[in-house]
């Protein structure tokens, strides 16, 4: 209970420190809604199909660039150290910076899918899947960014390593290309693809259809995901944070 | 013990620091000082050995140690984007200080050190000297049993220099136990009650610190450059002031008890051999050759050195 406090505290500073930056939030969100637009305006009737795959996609950039952000920045100017001296376990340190670093890619989906229900009139069939799908999707995708993030001193080294996963499942996840139109091979490895689960249940959310029967299959994927995800997270700090 | 790699960065070290003492830790750069205290901090996984801290163990309550200690490292890490006020604010909630108490403490902190006016500057923008006091609130914010202070003076002026030696005083006259680590001998003089001398991961010798500075003060090392050559066996026998001497590119480097002793044998003897004494001077022995001297003094009775 006292660590949950004082990891809420470790996000609160966090916020304070990164986003006062405005060109962060900004940059998060221009490139998904320029795109959104660009789909919008070539054919207007099938925007619906790819709009969760696009906020899925800003959740995926800005929370694994965040928590890059939030490691590699700390690491570099020697921070990193006061935290590893207060008296927080691990784990309560990766939770604090997992949430502060979710916050910005729940921040900037959350406005996109704002100005998309409200400028472009996208439905809103089930929420409470969309936000469920939202959450999850952010907490794994931060935890994810972490652990490969933890690795490095440096911001650029830490997405160069990034973008050797983010990209390629971008295009296998549903985001672009229909999971049924995908190749055979294809499909197992976007079912292991956090985005593919995440991007189907705000699909869900926003349209009651999904590629999946039920959104049951996805949250409890995305839960095992998470699960291990955190595991993992607590592992790669503790072997690599104070290098 | 700890390793590097194939270097044993620590070996066999082993002392225990009493509850209220200054205790320096004393050695040259690359000795293991620093080691030492991330370790003790639990920011340093040892090779072998056993570490307690306040009574408990490092690898076990590892959150417990750290309630008890502040450590102040060699390079500030606050954050440099916060103000001094965020900065001490963040870590009392880390701490566990509840929201009155912190600001109490808080206020209390920038006040002892005369960073009150810049209470709303950040971190990044306060001179080197605040920079370091700041970094010593930083380590109070939560009253910690034992302070670690790694290097406080380095790179400060003087006058710096001085203040925060007055403050690590007052500190422990609080009750605060201060564990020190310096290479600057003087200062572990003036300050501790205990002194460790550490050289390349041994520890060479311990003890009351009064007692190890006897043991330390002494030989002066005289520096001179010859006009030519110089056979080192006639010269030792012509200045007998001289205890020892070695020769590194042109300068002679002699240990001697005696400044002026030695100095007028010297230039007796290069008159008479028809030398010129381009350069001359005196200098302090490096610690490391202080010590070198304090073990071969303590080893042994039997060894002449001259
Ligand atoms: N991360 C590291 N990797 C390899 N060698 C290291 C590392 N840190 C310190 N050392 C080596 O260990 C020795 C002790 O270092 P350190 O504890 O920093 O000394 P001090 O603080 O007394 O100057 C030095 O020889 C140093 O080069
Ligand atoms: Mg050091």
């Amino acid at each position: 209970m006292i660590q949950i406090a004082r990891a809420l505290f470790i996000s609160r500073k966090d916020v304070e420190s990164y986003y006062s930056k405005p060109p962060l939030v900004t940059w998060g969100l221009l490139f998904p809604a320029v795109l959104m637009l660009a789909i919008y305006v070539k054919n207007p009737s099938t925007y619906l199909t790819v709009a969760p795959g696009i906020i899925g996609m800003t959740l995926l950039f800005g929370n694994t660039s965040m928590a890059a952000i939030v490691i590699t920045w700390e690491k570099r100017s020697g921070t990193l150290q006061r935290l590893l001296l207060a008296p927080v376990s691990h784990q309560t340190i990766v939770l604090g910076k997992v949430v502060s670093a979710a916050a910005y890619g729940v921040a900037t989906s959350t406005v996109l899918t704002l100005g998309l229900v409200v400028l472009l009139k996208m439905p809103m069939v089930h929420l409470p899947v969309f936000i469920v799908g939202l959450l999850a999707g952010a907490a794994t995708f931060a935890l994810l960014g972490m652990i490969i993030a933890v690795r490095v001193r440096e911001v650029f080294e830490a997405m160069t390593l990034l973008n050797f996963f983010r990209f390629p499942i971008l295009f296998i996840s549903g985001v672009f290309m229909p999971l049924d139109a995908l190749p055979a091979w294809a499909r197992p490895i976007a079912m292991v693809s956090p985005l593919t689960h995440t991007v189907e249940l705000l699909r869900f959310g926003v349209t009651g259809q999904s590629w999946f029967p039920t959104p049951w299959i996805p949250i409890l994927v995305l839960a095992t995901m998470l699960t291990v995800s955190w595991l993992l997270a607590g592992t790669a700090f503790r072997r690599h944070a104070n290098r | 013990m700890r390793r590097y790699g194939d270097l044993v960065a620590l070996d066999r070290v082993d002392f225990t620091v009493r509850r209220g003492e200054i205790f320096a830790y004393l050695g040259p750069n690359g000795a293991g000082k620093t080691t030492t205290i991330n370790i003790l901090a639990g920011l340093l996984h040892r090779d072998a050995g056993q570490v307690s801290v306040c009574g408990f163990d490092i690898d076990r309550e590892g959150v417990a140690v750290k309630q008890r200690i502040g450590v102040v490292p060699e390079e500030s890490n606050l954050y440099p984007e916060l103000t001094c006020r965020r900065n001490l604010e963040y870590l009392g909630q880390l701490y566990g200080l509840g929201r009155s108490e912190r600001r109490r403490r808080v206020d209390e902190l920038l006040e002892t050190f005369d960073l009150t006016e810049k209470a709303s500057v950040r971190f990044r923008a306060l001179s080197r000297g605040m920079k370091r006091r700041l970094t010593v609130a930083a380590s109070l914010v939560h009253s910690p049993e034992v302070v670690f202070f790694d290097e406080p003076t380095s790179g400060l002026d003087v006058p710096s220099a001085r203040t925060l030696r007055e403050l690590i005083r007052t500190i422990n006259r609080h009750g605060t136990t201060v564990f020190l680590t310096t290479h600057n001998l003087a200062e572990a003089e003036d300050l501790s009650d205990q002194v460790l001398i550490l050289i390349k991961g041994k520890v060479v010798t311990e003890g009351a610190t009064d007692e190890i500075g006897r043991q330390a003060a002494g030989a002066e090392i005289l520096s001179v450059v010859f006009s030519a050559n110089v056979p080192v066996d006639t010269l030792l026998a012509a200045c007998p002031a001289v205890m020892s001497a070695n020769i590194t590119d042109e300068k002679w480097r002699f240990e001697v008890a005696d400044v002026h002793q030695t100095t007028m044998q010297i230039v007796a003897w290069a008159e008479k051999s028809g030398l010129k004494i381009l350069k001359i001077s005196t200098e302090t022995p490096s610690l490391e050759e202080a010590f070198m001297a304090i073990l071969e003094k303590n080893s042994a009775g039997s060894e002449v050195r001259r």
